[in-house]
């Protein structure tokens, strides 16, 4: 075996044209080969690079103006939450209040990690409720379904007593039904796992609370 | 050195080659090997056999076949990287492409201190984009005050991710409407009028500035755009349980601390 690889090699005297054309024919195979490996690499790694945002919502998704639109609408369910909370004298509903306060602001926190995770800015190019269909009319001085008006929150700022908490109920059941709509939604037209995830939640724990506000609202002294 | 040699001709090739494989190729070797290539008349026969060569050039079928589908694929996937990296711009320099916008992050860091102090605050520039500030911030959930509010606590709304919307005491009311619609409904922003302003509306986020003279103007969008939240110095602060009151004076918030 091993003399005949080393006969091949030095006879290059008498077989000159041995060498000569088996190279030309290894070489192009060596070229083509490289090419295709340097190439197939690149393609890989360019597919690699570009998978994330190719498979991730994009500006005008689904997905983006429901995260965005449903931050807003969290972050007013704090602000009553917040100004019911300093001053609630019902165990009851001191308790809904941090509840509420503290989940939505949580979950505006895990959808504004999900817009960050998108490189997708905090406001879009669309118009509120614009990945909704059938949408058209539901913003009511830039307001979503639900959402208090500013007069409605002076007044609870301005409110005191069972006055105050039986205004924080109504707006806040007002409030879930619209999350639960723009929830019930996106559930319908996601195909994220992520956010088909929490607006369910969203959906159960906002019809749970609902029913919680009910009793509490029905056991409150009148006046 | 013979034996030593031969004993590992695959271990050490390059010095069997020449001294221990001379010797067997001549007598040994040329048996099996040599009856091909000895015969001087081999040359002969080997050269009709060079068009296996020929056949073993090029097939340009499937190079074409490879080269245009690697040029899509390169095209395809070229773009696709090109589009995302244009699409995934920062803030920041989407920020800088907007004419007009002063970012003092670059040209005055040092007025952008940000420490929580009681009382009225000296600022640089009016409306102030930064510096000391109240411990209280001004409730920016889209609120739109109708009177000049506290510079010491829009700063910090600022400080917290929001866009404040200013403008000239005494714009026209449709104007006022038109500035007012980018706000209501939109958290971490809020918009005063302000008093002695330079232009007609002034935007401001932390560390940046935009004078317009009309509602109308294309750059505020753009400008509400770059900088909401993404120009906050604390990511996930709020914007709610703020002072809701206006007035120039900063209040003082009674925690008893």
């Amino acid at each position: 075996m091993s003399t005949t690889d080393i006969s091949s090699e030095p006879s290059t005297d008498d077989g000159s044209e041995e060498p000569v054309p088996a190279p030309p024919a290894r070489r192009f195979t060596t070229v083509w080969l490289t090419l295709a490996v340097v190439i197939g690499l690149a393609l890989g790694y360019a597919a690699g690079f570009l998978t994330p945002f190719a498979t991730t919502p994009g500006d005008d998704s689904v997905e983006a103006g429901f995260i965005r639109d449903m931050s807003t609408h969290h972050a007013q369910a704090v602000e009553m939450a917040m100004i019911m909370h300093t001053k609630a004298q019902d165990d009851q509903v001191a308790s809904l209040a941090a509840d509420i306060a503290i989940t939505q602001q949580g979950q505006i926190g895990t959808m504004s990690a999900w817009l960050r995770d998108w490189r997708l800015d905090p406001t879009g190019s669309e118009p509120r409720m614009a990945w909704m269909p059938n949408s058209q009319g539901s913003l009511t001085n830039g307001l979503m379904p639900g959402m208090a008006t500013p007069e409605q929150l002076d007044a609870l700022r301005a409110a005191t007593g069972v006055e105050a908490e039986k205004l924080f109920l109504d707006l806040m059941l007002t409030h879930h039904l619209g999350g639960i709509h723009m929830a019930e939604e996106v559930v319908d037209l996601t195909g994220n796992e992520d956010v088909d995830w929490l607006a369910g939640t969203m959906v159960a724990s906002q019809q749970r609370e609902i029913q919680a506000i009910q009793i509490i609202k029905s056991e409150l002294p009148a006046g | 050195m013979s034996i030593s040699t031969q004993g590992g001709p695959e271990r050490r090739p390059s010095v069997v080659k020449p001294a221990a494989g001379a010797k067997p190729n001549s007598p040994g070797g040329g048996k099996p090997k040599g009856s091909g290539a000895r015969p001087g008349g081999g040359k002969g026969p080997r050269k009709p056999v060079t068009p296996v060569k020929v056949a073993q050039q090029r097939s340009w079928g499937p190079i074409l076949l490879f080269v245009a589908v690697g040029a899509l694929a390169v095209g395809i996937i070229g773009y696709g990287a090109f589009a995302v990296i244009k699409g995934s711009e920062s803030w920041e320099d989407r920020a800088a492409g907007i004419d007009g916008i002063v970012n003092y992050r670059e040209t005055d860091p040092g007025m952008l201190t940000a420490n929580h102090k009681s009382g009225p605050q000296t600022y640089k520039t009016n409306p102030p984009v930064g510096g000391d500030h109240n411990t209280a911030w001004q409730n920016c959930m889209g609120d739109v005050y109708d009177a000049p509010i506290a510079n010491e606590h829009a700063v910090h709304s600022m400080e917290h991710g929001a866009v404040w919307i200013t403008y000239k005491t005494g714009l026209p009311q449709d104007q006022i409407d038109k500035l007012a619609e980018k706000v209501q409904g939109n958290e971490f922003m809020l918009m005063s009028p302000v008093d002695g302003l330079s232009n007609n509306i002034s935007l401001q986020a932390w560390g940046y500035q935009l004078k317009v003279d009309t509602a109308d103007d294309d750059r505020i969008d753009s400008f509400i755009r770059a900088l909401r939240v993404n120009a906050t110095q604390e990511p996930n602060a709020g914007c709610s349980s703020g002072v809701t009151a206006t007035g120039t004076t900063p209040r003082e918030i009674s925690t008893g601390s």
